[in-house]
């Protein structure tokens, strides 16, 4: 396994193991080593929580998906070849699970001006008035005002808006992630990025 | 750039630098889940059960018993189709001759 885990986010909340000890842990869990499976668990958890936590609207559930996650993590072992970093192919994983998960959601609600808290409301207006980057006290409101524009879009676009503009994740990082390929990655994109305008362009005209 | 991406941009930049904070440890009793679960082994699916391989494979077989009769007797009737009526003349043409004073 080459050296790159340390470029799979999250990687700090994980309890630290270099490659070698990840392998030997792979290798010791394939052979059926409990141990090795709870030193795998402990390992991926944080990193599946977070992804989950990120790509999933119902919070409800998510300990409900760490687990679906993390059990095909540990049935699929014998799967893993090694090519990619483990935490790579857990990612993989953990997407495709919130993305099955959500896939049949059907609420999508269109955010309006009213819907939005002071807060919200404020940023809208600063975006408007200012053409300067917002504070950083307002940053927490701006993610609550992205999280209820992105409420309405699809689930597999709302997705991949997550993973482009939140997480910082490159079209192909996407592409390798979702199994989708790039021109559908940016296909996607372009669609949900026209959608987002509409709706944020709708919240300015209420705007006074 | 159009007004509004702009402003798009600037929101959602300004949303990616909330932190996810720290994630919590594993809720009691979810690492003893993972190893009942990993201990009843995979879970098999509709299609990846054996019974229903042994099933489709057996089918198969009832299938192809069942068509052969019906092939074997559409391949001779196909080799002649006047097979039965060269018989029946040739029988009476016999009997005939037989029947002849």
């Amino acid at each position: 396994m080459d050296n790159r885990e340390g470029s799979i986010r999250s990687e700090g909340d994980s309890p630290g193991m270099t490659d070698a000890e990840v392998s030997a842990c792979l290798a010791r869990g394939r052979a059926g080593d409990e141990g090795a499976i709870l030193e795998l668990f402990h390992y991926m958890h944080p990193h599946v929580l977070r992804l989950v936590r990120a790509n999933l609207p119902a919070k409800e559930g998510a300990e409900d998906l760490v687990q679906k996650v993390c059990v095909k993590v540990i049935h699929n072992l014998h799967q893993f070849s090694g090519k990619v970093p483990f935490l790579h192919w857990v990612s993989r994983i953990a997407v495709n699970t919130c993305l099955n998960q959500i896939r049949h959601e059907r609420h999508r609600p269109e955010v309006r001006l009213g819907d939005l808290s002071e807060d919200e409301a404020r940023v809208v207006e600063q975006l408007a008035a200012s053409p300067t980057e917002l504070d950083a006290s307002e940053k927490v409101a701006a993610k609550e005002l992205v999280d209820k524009l992105l409420a309405g879009l699809r689930p597999a676009d709302r997705l991949l808006m997550k993973l482009m503009y939140l997480e910082g994740r490159g079209i192909e990082e996407i592409s390798d992630l979702t199994g989708w390929s790039i021109a559908l990655v940016k296909v996607r994109a372009f669609r949900a990025r026209i959608q987002l305008r509409k709706s944020y362009a709708r919240l300015m005209k209420e705007n006074p | 750039m159009n007004r509004i991406d702009d402003q798009l941009n600037r929101l959602f930049r300004a949303a990616a630098k909330v932190e996810a904070g720290a994630m919590p440890p594993p809720p009691f009793g979810l690492e003893t889940r993972i190893l009942a679960a990993w201990h009843t082994g995979s879970p098999r699916g509709f299609w990846d059960g054996a019974l229903l391989k042994r099933g489709l494979v057996f089918a198969l077989v009832i299938m192809g018993i069942s068509l052969c009769p019906v092939l074997q007797k559409n391949t001779s009737s196909q080799a002649n189709p006047f097979s039965e009526y060269l018989q029946l003349a040739a029988s009476d043409t016999t009997s005939q001759f037989d029947n002849a004073p």
